[in-house]
C-alpha cells in the first residue's frame, strides 16, 4: 500500500523523518488551500480571531482580578473573612456583610498556628479639596500586619507599623497617583495631607494598585486607630475584611476548623437582638464565588469549583455559535476538495488518514487565526486599559494567558474540523473524482 | 411553488440543518441582548418622580453603638443632625435641605416585606424632602404637621405599590401593612402600629432611569420621635452655578459641626452618570460583542450560500434552460433561505417562550417580551436576507449553456 500519511496503522518503529515529511506535505498542502480561495480564509480567520480575542480579554481580565499579582504575592497561603452573617435568635432578621473590628480581634487574630492576621477596612471614596479643586479618593484603614502579608512596591518611604497603629499616629501611605495630585511630580514623604477632615504626614508612596484587587486596593491607607470614634472596637458586624496568613495552604482546613469552633463561643452584647454568627474564611475567588451564587447560604460549602465550572460553560457556550460558523464553511466547502480527494483515496489513503489531514488543516488555520486574535487582543487590552474604566487596572498578557490562547485555539480547531473532516473523509472515491454534488 | 422550495430545502438537508442550527444560535444571542435593550428603554421613558439638577448629596457616616447602647446615645445624634441640618440651611447658596436614609442614585437599597406577599424599597425623608427633591404628589397629601403625635405612621406610596397592595382601590388611608396580612410573628406582636398612607406619588425612581419599576415607600422622619434615627444622607438643592468652592467650604462647617462624623459631597448629577454606567457599560460590551458575532454569522452564511450556488450550477442551468426567467431562480434561492431562516428562528421562538415559564428573565413583563422577539426576528431575517442578496444574483448570472456543458 502506498501509505503516504496514515497515521494510525503504521508500526511503531516509524522513521522519524517521514512523520516531519508528511506534516510538512500537509502544511504545504493547507496554505495552498488558503491562498486559493482567500474570501473564505479571510471568513474563516475573521470568525477564528473574533472568537478568541473575545476569550482572552475575557480570561485577561478574570487573570487581572484574581490570579497572585503583586503585592498579593502569598495569595497561595492567605485566606480572609471576607462576608459574615448574623442572625437574630428566632431567625427573622439576617445581617449580611463584612466584619466588624471587635469580631476580627477578638476571635481571628488570636488564631493559633498561622503566621500573621491583619485586619483592615474596605475601601471608602472620600473628597479632599487643595487650591479649591477636589480630589477624590479611596481611603483604606490597616493594621500594621497588612504590609508585612501584602509586599507592596514601596516607591518612597516604609509602610507604618503596628506601633504606629497602637498610637493612633496620623501617619498615611499613598499611592503614585495620589502623590501627584497633591504634590505634582515633588517626593510626598514627610509632607502632609488632609483626607476626611484630618491631617496625615505621608510616610510612604506605593506603586498603583488596581481597583480590582480589592484586597490591597487603596489610594490612601492609614492606621485604623484614626477613625474619629472608637465604637468600632465593640462591633461584631462592620466594614472590615480580615486576612489570615498561614503557613501553607495544608493548614487551610485547620483553620478553618478552629475559626467554626470560635464561632458559638462569641458574646453578643445583646443576645435577644443578634445571637448566631456564622461565616468562613476562605479565599478571594471562593469568596466572591459565594456571593454569586445566592450569598451566604452554606458556610459548609465552599462554591469556587461552582463558579469555575460556570466560567468554562459561558465559554464553551460562547463558543458555540463560531463553532457551528466554522463548521458550516468548511462543509460547504467539501466539494471543492472533491478530486483531490479522490486522487488519493484511489492511491489508497485510509480515511483515518484524510481525517488527520483535514483536522491538521484546521488547527493550523485556527492556530493562524489565534496569532491574529493575541496581537487585537493585546490592543484592546490596551485600549481597555487606557479607558481609565477600572482605576489603575493593568490589563495584559502574560504567558498564563498565551498558553490559554493557544489551548483555545487548538480546542476550537478540533471541534469545528472532526465533523467536516470525517464528512470529507466518506466521500466516494468515483464520485469524488467525477466531481458529483451530494 | 412553495412546496417545491421546501423539497429543494429538504433534498439537501443535512447542509441546511446546519445552517437552521447557526440561525437558532444567532437568534438566541440577538434576542438576549435585545430583550435587555428593550427592557431598558421600556425602564428610560418611564417618569423619574424627581428633579436631580443642582441637588447635592451629602453622605452622612455616624459611627454608631449597637444594641442598648445605640438607642441610650441616639437623642444626642439627632439633636446634632438637627444642629447639622440647620447650618446647612444657613449659606445663601443652598436652597433647601432635608435628611434621608437614602437619596436617589445612592448606593443600596431599603427592602421592605413587611407583609406576606409584597415587597417594596423603602426610605425615611424629612418634610422638606419634597422641596429639595421637586416631588409631585398626584393625590393625597405630603408629611406635615397633622402627623405629629398621630397613632399612625404616615407612608407616601408611588403607584405601582398603590396597584399591588389594592389594585385600582384608591389607596389613601388605608393601612400599607394590614394587620390580617402580616407575617404571623408580627401580628400577634403589641407593638403594631398602623402604617398609614397618606399620599399617592406617580413614581420615585431612587435607581434612575434603567432601574427596575418596583413598589416604592417613603416613611416620614421627624427627627423627634424615639424610633427616628439619624438619616444616613442629607440632600441639599444649591442655587444653580454652585462650584466646588463652596463644597469645600460646606464640608468644613459640617466638620466643625460634627467632628467624629464623616461627611462626603457628591452633586446627584454626577451619582446619576456613574448609576446608570453601570447598566450602559454592560449593555455596550454585551452589543459589541452581539453585533460581532452577527458579523461573523452573516460573513459565514454570505460564504455558505455562494458556495452552494456554484455546487449547484447544473440544477440552475438546467431551470434556466427549461425556461425560468432570472427572477424565478432569484426567488427561489432567497425563498430556501427564508424557510431555513424560519425553522431557525421558531425553533428559537419556542425556547425563548419557555423562559417565562421557567421563571429565568422574570425581570421582563410580557410586553417587553413580545417586543424583544418581534424585533429580534426582524433583526434575524434581515440578516439573513442581506446575506442572500449576493449569492442569489449570483445565480441568476448562471449561463445555461455553461451550466449544461459542466462535465
Amino acid at each position: 500500500m502506498g501509505d503516504i500519511g496514515s497515521t494510525r496503522s503504521l508500526p511503531l518503529p516509524v522513521p522519524y523523518q517521514n512523520r516531519v515529511l508528511m506534516l510538512k506535505n500537509y502544511l504545504k498542502i493547507a496554505f495552498k488551500v488558503f491562498l486559493r480561495r482567500k474570501f473564505f480564509t479571510f471568513i474563516s480567520l475573521f470568525a477564528i480571531s473574533f472568537t478568541l480575542v473575545v476569550l482572552m480579554v475575557a480570561a485577561a481580565f478574570l487573570d487581572h482580578t484574581f490570579a497572585p499579582h503583586a503585592p498579593e504575592n502569598k495569595q497561595d497561603r492567605t485566606l480572609g473573612v471576607f462576608f459574615m452573617e448574623m442572625k437574630s435568635p428566632n431567625d427573622d432578621s439576617t445581617w449580611n456583610g463584612t466584619a466588624g473590628y471587635g469580631f476580627l480581634d477578638r476571635y481571628v487574630r488570636t488564631l493559633p498556628n498561622v503566621e500573621r492576621v491583619s485586619i483592615f477596612s474596605e475601601p471608602d471614596l472620600i473628597h479632599s479639596y487643595q487650591n479649591g479643586e477636589k480630589i477624590p479618593a479611596y481611603i483604606k484603614r490597616t493594621d500594621g500586619a497588612f504590609w508585612q502579608i501584602l509586599e507592596f512596591n514601596f516607591l518612597e518611604g516604609v509602610p507604618f507599623t503596628e506601633t504606629d497603629d497602637k498610637n493612633a499616629n496620623a501617619v498615611a501611605v499613598i499611592n503614585e497617583a495620589t502623590r501627584k495630585k497633591f504634590f505634582g511630580s515633588d517626593t510626598a514623604v514627610g509632607k502632609t495631607i488632609e483626607a476626611d477632615g484630618q491631617n496625615f504626614r505621608v510616610v510612604g508612596v506605593v506603586a498603583n494598585v488596581p481597583f480590582l484587587r480589592q484586597i490591597p486596593f487603596s489610594d490612601i491607607w492609614v492606621p485604623i486607630s484614626t477613625i474619629k470614634n472608637d465604637s468600632y472596637k465593640k462591633e461584631l458586624m462592620g466594614n472590615f475584611i480580615g486576612l489570615i496568613q498561614a503557613r501553607s495552604a495544608a493548614d487551610f482546613p485547620a483553620i478553618q476548623d478552629e475559626f467554626k469552633a470560635r464561632l458559638p463561643q462569641v458574646e453578643f452584647p445583646d443576645p435577644k437582638e443578634w445571637s448566631k454568627l456564622r461565616g468562613t474564611p476562605e479565599t478571594y475567588f471562593n469568596s466572591i464565588a459565594r456571593e454569586f451564587f445566592g450569598g451566604n447560604k452554606d458556610h459548609s460549602k465552599t462554591y469556587g469549583g461552582k463558579l469555575w465550572a460556570a466560567i468554562i460553560l459561558a465559554m464553551l457556550l460562547f463558543m458555540l455559535l463560531p463553532t457551528v460558523n466554522l463548521i458550516n464553511i468548511n462543509v460547504s466547502r467539501i466539494m471543492e476538495r472533491a478530486s483531490e480527494i479522490g486522487v488519493r483515496k484511489a492511491s489508497g489513503a485510509s480515511s483515518w488518514a484524510l481525517v488527520g489531514q483535514f483536522i491538521v488543516e484546521n488547527v493550523i488555520l485556527t492556530l493562524f487565526g489565534g496569532v491574529i486574535g493575541f496581537i487585537i487582543s493585546r490592543f484592546v487590552l490596551r485600549v481597555i486599559t487606557e479607558s481609565g474604566w477600572f482605576p489603575y487596572a493593568e490589563f495584559q498578557m502574560n504567558y498564563r494567558i498565551f498558553l490559554y490562547g493557544l489551548f483555545l485555539a487548538v480546542l476550537f480547531g478540533l471541534l469545528s474540523g472532526v465533523y467536516p473532516a470525517w464528512k470529507m473523509s466518506r466521500l466516494n472515491p468515483v464520485q469524488a473524482l467525477k466531481g458529483a454534488s451530494r | 411553488m412553495f412546496k417545491h422550495i421546501c423539497k429543494l430545502v429538504w433534498n439537501r438537508k443535512r447542509i441546511n440543518f446546519l445552517i437552521t442550527l447557526e440561525i437558532f444560535i444567532s437568534f438566541l444571542v440577538v434576542f438576549s441582548v435585545i430583550v435587555l435593550a428593550v427592557y431598558y428603554a421600556d425602564n428610560y421613558r418611564q417618569p423619574l418622580g424627581f428633579d436631580y439638577q443642582n441637588v447635592w448629596n451629602i453622605r452622612v457616616e455616624i459611627v454608631q453603638k449597637s444594641g442598648a447602647a445605640e438607642k441610650e446615645e441616639r437623642p444626642q445624634q439627632i439633636e446634632r443632625y438637627r444642629r447639622v441640618l440647620a447650618a446647612v440651611r444657613e449659606f445663601g447658596e443652598v436652597e433647601s435641605a432635608a435628611g434621608a436614609t437614602y437619596t436617589p442614585y445612592m448606593n443600596g437599597n431599603w427592602s421592605n416585606c413587611n407583609t406576606q406577599t409584597t415587597c417594596y424599597w423603602g426610605n425615611a425623608v424629612t418634610d422638606d424632602y419634597k422641596d429639595v427633591m421637586r416631588i409631585n404628589i398626584v393625590r393625597g397629601r405630603w408629611f406635615g404637621k397633622e402627623d405629629d403625635g398621630a397613632s399612625y405612621k404616615p407612608v407616601i406610596i408611588n403607584r405601582q405599590l398603590a396597584r399591588e397592595m389594592y389594585g385600582d382601590e384608591d389607596p389613601i388611608g388605608k393601612p400599607l401593612n394590614p394587620r390580617d396580612k402580616m407575617k404571623p410573628g408580627d401580628k400577634e406582636d403589641d407593638k403594631y402600629v398602623e402604617e398609614r398612607i397618606v399620599g399617592l406619588l406617580n413614581d420615585f425612581r431612587k435607581n434612575g432611569e434603567f432601574a427596575e419599576m418596583k413598589g416604592y415607600a417613603m416613611f416620614r422622619n421627624s427627627l423627634s420621635l424615639p424610633d427616628d434615627r439619624p438619616p444616613r444622607a442629607l440632600a441639599v438643592r444649591v442655587q444653580p452655578g454652585t462650584t466646588a468652592t463652596f463644597e469645600e467650604k460646606l464640608l468644613k462647617r459640617l466638620q466643625a459641626e460634627a467632628r467624629d462624623w464623616s461627611f462626603t459631597i457628591k452633586p446627584l448629577a454626577q451619582m446619576r452618570e456613574e448609576m446608570n454606567q453601570r447598566s450602559t457599560t454592560p449593555m455596550t460590551a454585551f452589543s459589541l460583542v452581539a453585533g460581532f458575532l452577527m458579523v461573523m454569522v452573516g460573513l459565514g452564511l454570505i460564504g455558505v450560500l455562494w458556495q452552494s450556488v456554484t455546487q449547484r450550477m447544473k440544477e440552475i442551468g438546467l431551470r434556466r434552460a427549461k425556461g425560468a426567467t432570472r427572477q424565478r431562480i432569484y426567488n427561489q434561492i432567497l425563498g430556501e433561505l427564508l424557510i431555513i431562516t424560519t425553522c431557525g428562528a421558531l425553533v428559537g421562538v419556542l425556547v425563548v417562550v419557555q423562559f417565562p415559564l421557567l421563571g429565568v428573565l422574570g425581570f421582563a413583563t410580557p410586553k417587553v417580551y413580545a417586543y424583544s422577539i418581534v424585533i429580534s426576528l426582524a433583526l434575524i431575517y434581515a440578516l439573513t436576507a442581506i446575506c442572500g442578496l449576493y449569492p442569489s444574483w449570483l445565480a441568476t448570472k448562471v449561463q445555461p449553456a455553461d451550466a449544461l456543458h459542466y462535465e
